[in-house]
């Protein structure tokens, strides 16, 4: 096992620029000060959280009430107290400018599980928990589409499997160089690797979606990296795993372009019926599961998934 | 039907095949076409370039009729040979083109 900052190191540039304010939850339930301990543990039980912000008439962030102040006062007996008299009151908090790595730093330092969010005149405007840090990293650093429970595995599981570099896979069995520019031979690879899996014995249906899927991924090296790239597979009986990788341009916004029609490419490239704005998405629908990950200049890198589904025998 | 049966809508057969026309398909993105034509298809298409082989081979489209009087690049047909894709050309539009075929119950 790796370790965590060893991790956090190599996947920084993919999100540095990520602020608070992108991905803090909010609107912020927030408890006023006069109230009881009382009322504040009703709040918390209601929404199911575990620490609210305590804020003044001016919604000025003033402390927090957890759990924890909770069961101080159930044991001294002091729930109908004003909240100013049990809450924490020397608030870490973040600003809504923080960048995530300041934000990862304080989890790590004062292991808190939360942090209010405020802005310059101290209102509290959202809060971050762990929950919405992790999910800020795997939406910056992928876009996860999954059509069945084996999302969870995933998210729980396997989220650093698909960083390059980080790759340690030995039992690849079809390795195709991506290493033309022309329009005119797109599509070789994927060709290949279909006549590579029909030769082992792969239900044509099966082996059809994912020859789909490799030509886009493909075709977008071509079109798009204005670089070289590689197909790998991976093969199971019940199971295969695609990954195209080059070294280009990298997706800038990875959420805009999975959207169906948007494209960036050239003229010259949609004259040949290329560049519809629809490869991503017959992949990911192709696929069973589906990571892309890239950033500006970073090259893009696709996982892709495919297990055998009924009546693909 | 079978590939060779297109000669008689009057399309002009540049390379023939063997095999058997069940669906059919008209559209020029070739992702459109990726995702959505299925095996053993006619596609009628305006696209002339290479790539289109490519295209029929990974979906399965068994034929393709180039409309609009258009001509085929040299190597289209020299890939199309090796893939054993048919091709066929007709002066039709695209719309007349599936029109003819969509009468002879091909969906």
């Amino acid at each position: 096992m790796e370790n965590v900052d060893e991790l956090i190191k190599r996947i920084q540039p993919y999100f540095s620029e990520l602020s608070v304010q992108e991905f803090m939850s909010t609107p912020v339930i927030t408890v006023h000060e006069d109230q009881s301990v009382l009322y504040a543990k009703e709040l918390m039980r209601l929404w199911r959280i575990s620490g609210l912000p305590v804020v003044d008439d001016q919604k000025r962030l003033k402390g927090i009430i957890s759990i924890e102040d909770i069961i101080h006062a159930l044991e001294s007996g002091s729930l109908d107290l004003p909240l100013s008299e049990k809450m924490t009151k020397n608030v870490i908090s973040l600003s809504k400018y923080d960048k995530i790595m300041e934000v990862v730093k304080k989890f790590e330092m004062h292991g808190f599980g939360r942090f209010p969010v405020i802005d310059e005149q101290r209102h509290a405007v959202g809060m971050v928990t762990k929950q919405d840090l992790m999910i800020a990293l795997l939406k910056k650093l992928s876009i996860l589409y999954v059509h069945d429970t084996k999302r969870e595995d995933f998210v729980g599981v396997d989220e650093f499997r698909s960083i390059p570099k980080n790759v340690k896979f030995e039992k690849t069995e079809f390795e195709f160089q991506i290493d033309y520019k022309e329009i005119s031979l797109a599509g070789t690879g994927a060709a290949e690797l279909k006549k590579f899996l029909l030769s082992r014995n792969f239900d044509p249906k099966f082996v059809k979606r994912i020859a789909i899927a490799t030509y886009e991924a493909e075709t977008n090296v071509v079109i798009h990296s204005n670089s070289t790239g590689r197909i790998k597979a991976y093969i199971e009986p019940d199971f295969v795993e695609v990954r195209v990788n080059d070294n280009g341009r990298g997706i800038e916004n990875i959420e805009l372009a999975m959207k169906e029609g948007y494209s960036t490419a050239p003229d010259y490239v949609r004259e040949y019926g290329f560049g519809a704005g629809m490869g991503l998405s017959n992949m990911r629908k192709c696929a069973d599961k589906m990571v892309v990950l890239s950033s500006k200049g970073n090259g893009v890198f696709v996982e892709m998934h495919f297990w055998r589904h009924d009546g693909e025998s | 039907m079978k590939v060779e049966n297109l000669k008689d809508l009057g399309f002009e057969m540049i390379i023939s095949n063997q095999e058997e026309i069940i669906h059919g398909y008209t559209c020029d993105l070739l992702s459109e076409v990726m995702g959505k034509a299925k095996a053993n298809t006619v596609w009628i298409t305006v696209q002339s370039h290479v790539n289109i082989v490519a295209v029929a081979v990974i979906t399965g489209i068994k034929a393709i009729i180039l409309c609009d009087d258009r001509k085929y690049e040299s190597e289209t047909i020299d890939k199309a040979k090796s893939e054993g894709i048919a091709l066929f050309i007709t002066p039709m539009s695209a719309f007349e083109a599936s029109g003819k075929i969509y009468e002879l119950g091909i969906r």
